[in-house]
């Protein structure tokens, strides 16, 4: 299946991985000071509302870095191109981080909005089902040594666990349905529109940076594993004692 | 054919290894026992939680079972011999999924006379108790032959294995608490047909996938 | 919470929630830059030992 033959990686600096990342950030800091100053403050929930023009673009991230993985897990099983488990590596290691993030997110959210740090919120639980899932798929990499296994069966670790979120959710939803009724906010009204759209976009670019960085990591490790053995020193070629001389 | 092969070779194996069967149930109920100092003795909240903690314990001692469930196949590279019959992986996999369905089922449905004495929870609904354990260890056995058979060539084996298995079946954790808890405390509003649909609708999904995945796994 | 429903105050969650973000977006993007060059600097290393063994 899998050719053991190592990705080619490109050469000199990853330039558009900075790139993408530096811009995002600077979407970021434009979107974020819209909307910490300049927003006005929400009807119900006050200054605190503003939390969600951070919260609300990771979450979309978040879950779109998850999503990648899959494309890459099913990617690498039809196709067998060793580029594709570098990916899949990168989005999920930067998919579980944007998820724990948004995980404290939410829990700073909840606290003066409910009064309680956690409160088994569906979106919330299943994203942190979401980071324990795959930080185990990215355990089992770290465990497998032959590249080949830990290629195939991350991908297929990766594939249950995605094909398990919407049911997770689900599940959580119908749970907690028969306990509260806590609403997270579903509508954002237009004026709270170009803050959210600036930081998303934000995130996304800085996201994609940090994906292509962590995959070109993901190859030169591959690189090293799957190439041809670097060649030894002369000296260790020759057997001991063989001197050649038959006197 | 090959499906009843495979699946007798695995129950075999199991009645073969039955000792282990009766440490693993102890392992269960002592679970339960130590479950109940986490609350106190308290009577009624033992009463309400019980169903929580008798599948928690069954879902600690399925880590067991399924760990175990690669074993002999590890032993004398087993598996590359099994691999070199004309068998699909898919009859392999539902061979050993099933025969760890069945042992995962008989634990759960031992551990409900445990649960009874220790937490008063008893229920007059036995049959849809039983229908319950069938369903959650359905959806238990599923993924956690799936993982065991990744995690037991790999190192740190029995880590790996809860680790990924876990987060997988919290589903199936709910729905089977939600509906044992129905069963033990009354169901006024008849709801735990719908914990029960759910439970269907996980193990079909993961049942199916599992054995489209499977072959990858052991491939060479 | 006061009693109209409104929230009052609160800023302290927003800049926690911002700092955490900004911290944990920075940090990691540091960690993969450096985990990045130390992975290049090392092949770099093997290459040239390599190198010096055939010659």
């Amino acid at each position: 299946m899998a050719d053991a033959k190592a990705p080619p990686v490109e050469r000199g600096a990853p330039a558009i991985a900075y790139a993408l990342a530096g811009l995002g950030a600077l979407l970021l800091l434009w979107g974020s000071y819209w909307g910490l100053m300049l927003a006005p403050k929400e009807a119900y929930m006050g200054d605190v509302q503003r939390i969600m023009y951070i919260h609300v673009p990771t979450a979309w991230n978040a879950m779109l870095a998850l999503t990648f993985a899959f494309g890459c897990a099913l990617a690498f099983l039809l196709r067998g191109d060793w580029k594709w488990d570098a990916r899949l590596e990168a989005a999920m290691e930067v998919g579980v981080t944007l998820s724990l993030l948004l995980c404290m997110q939410g829990s700073i959210w909840a606290k003066p909005t409910w009064g309680v740090w956690w409160d088994w919120d569906p979106r919330l639980t299943t994203t942190a089902v979401m980071v324990f899932a795959f930080s185990g798929i990215l355990a089992l990499r770290r465990f497998v040594d032959d590249p080949v296994k830990r290629a195939v069966w991350s991908s297929v670790a990766a594939i249950v666990a995605y094909v398990d979120v919407p049911i997770v959710y689900f599940s959580v939803k119908w749970w907690n349905s028969l306990h509260q009724m806590q609403s997270t906010p579903q509508t954002v009204s237009s004026a709270f529109h170009w803050p959210l759209r600036i930081n998303a976009f934000g995130i996304l670019f800085l996201m994609f940076g940090l994906i292509s960085l962590r995959a070109r990591l993901a190859t030169l490790r591959l690189q090293s594993e799957l190439g041809p053995p670097s060649p030894k020193p002369v000296a260790q070629y020759v057997p001991a004692g063989a001197t050649g001389d038959t006197r | 054919m090959h499906l009843a092969a495979a699946l007798h070779k695995d129950v075999l194996l199991q009645w073969r290894g039955r000792a282990q069967v009766v440490a693993i149930f102890v392992f269960g109920a002592t679970s339960l026992l130590l479950f109940s100092f986490a609350i106190g003795p308290d009577s009624a909240a033992l009463r309400q939680h019980a169903a929580g903690f008798i599948w928690l314990a069954l879902l600690l001692s399925s880590t067991l079972t399924l760990a175990d469930s690669f074993h002999s196949e590890m032993e004398e590279r087993a598996l590359e011999g099994l691999l070199l019959l004309p068998v699909s992986p898919g009859a392999l996999y539902y061979g050993k999924a099933l025969a760890n369905w069945a042992q995962l089922s008989f634990l759960g449905i031992c551990l409900v006379p445990v649960m009874v004495v220790l937490y008063d929870a008893f229920t007059t609904r036995f049959l849809g108790l039983v229908g319950i354990i069938l369903l959650g260890s359905a959806g238990l056995s599923a993924p956690g032959t799936l993982y065991a058979a990744m995690t037991s060539q790999a190192r740190a084996k029995q880590t790996l294995l809860p680790l990924l298995l876990f987060p997988i079946v919290v589903p199936v954790l709910l729905a089977s608490v939600k509906a044992t808890s129905l069963l033990i405390l009354g169901d006024p509003m008849g709801q735990i047909r719908s914990w029960a649909l759910l439970l269907v609708s996980f193990d079909l999904i993961c049942w199916s996938l599992s054995g489209l995945l499977f072959g990858r796994v052991v491939e060479d | 919470m006061s009693g109209t429903g409104v929230i009052e105050g609160g800023w302290e969650f927003v800049v926690a929630a911002y700092a955490v973000s900004a911290i944990i977006l920075i940090g990691y993007a540091v960690s993969i830059n450096i985990r990045y060059r130390a992975e290049r600097a090392r092949r770099k290393r093997e290459a040239e030992r390599a190198a010096e063994g055939i010659a």
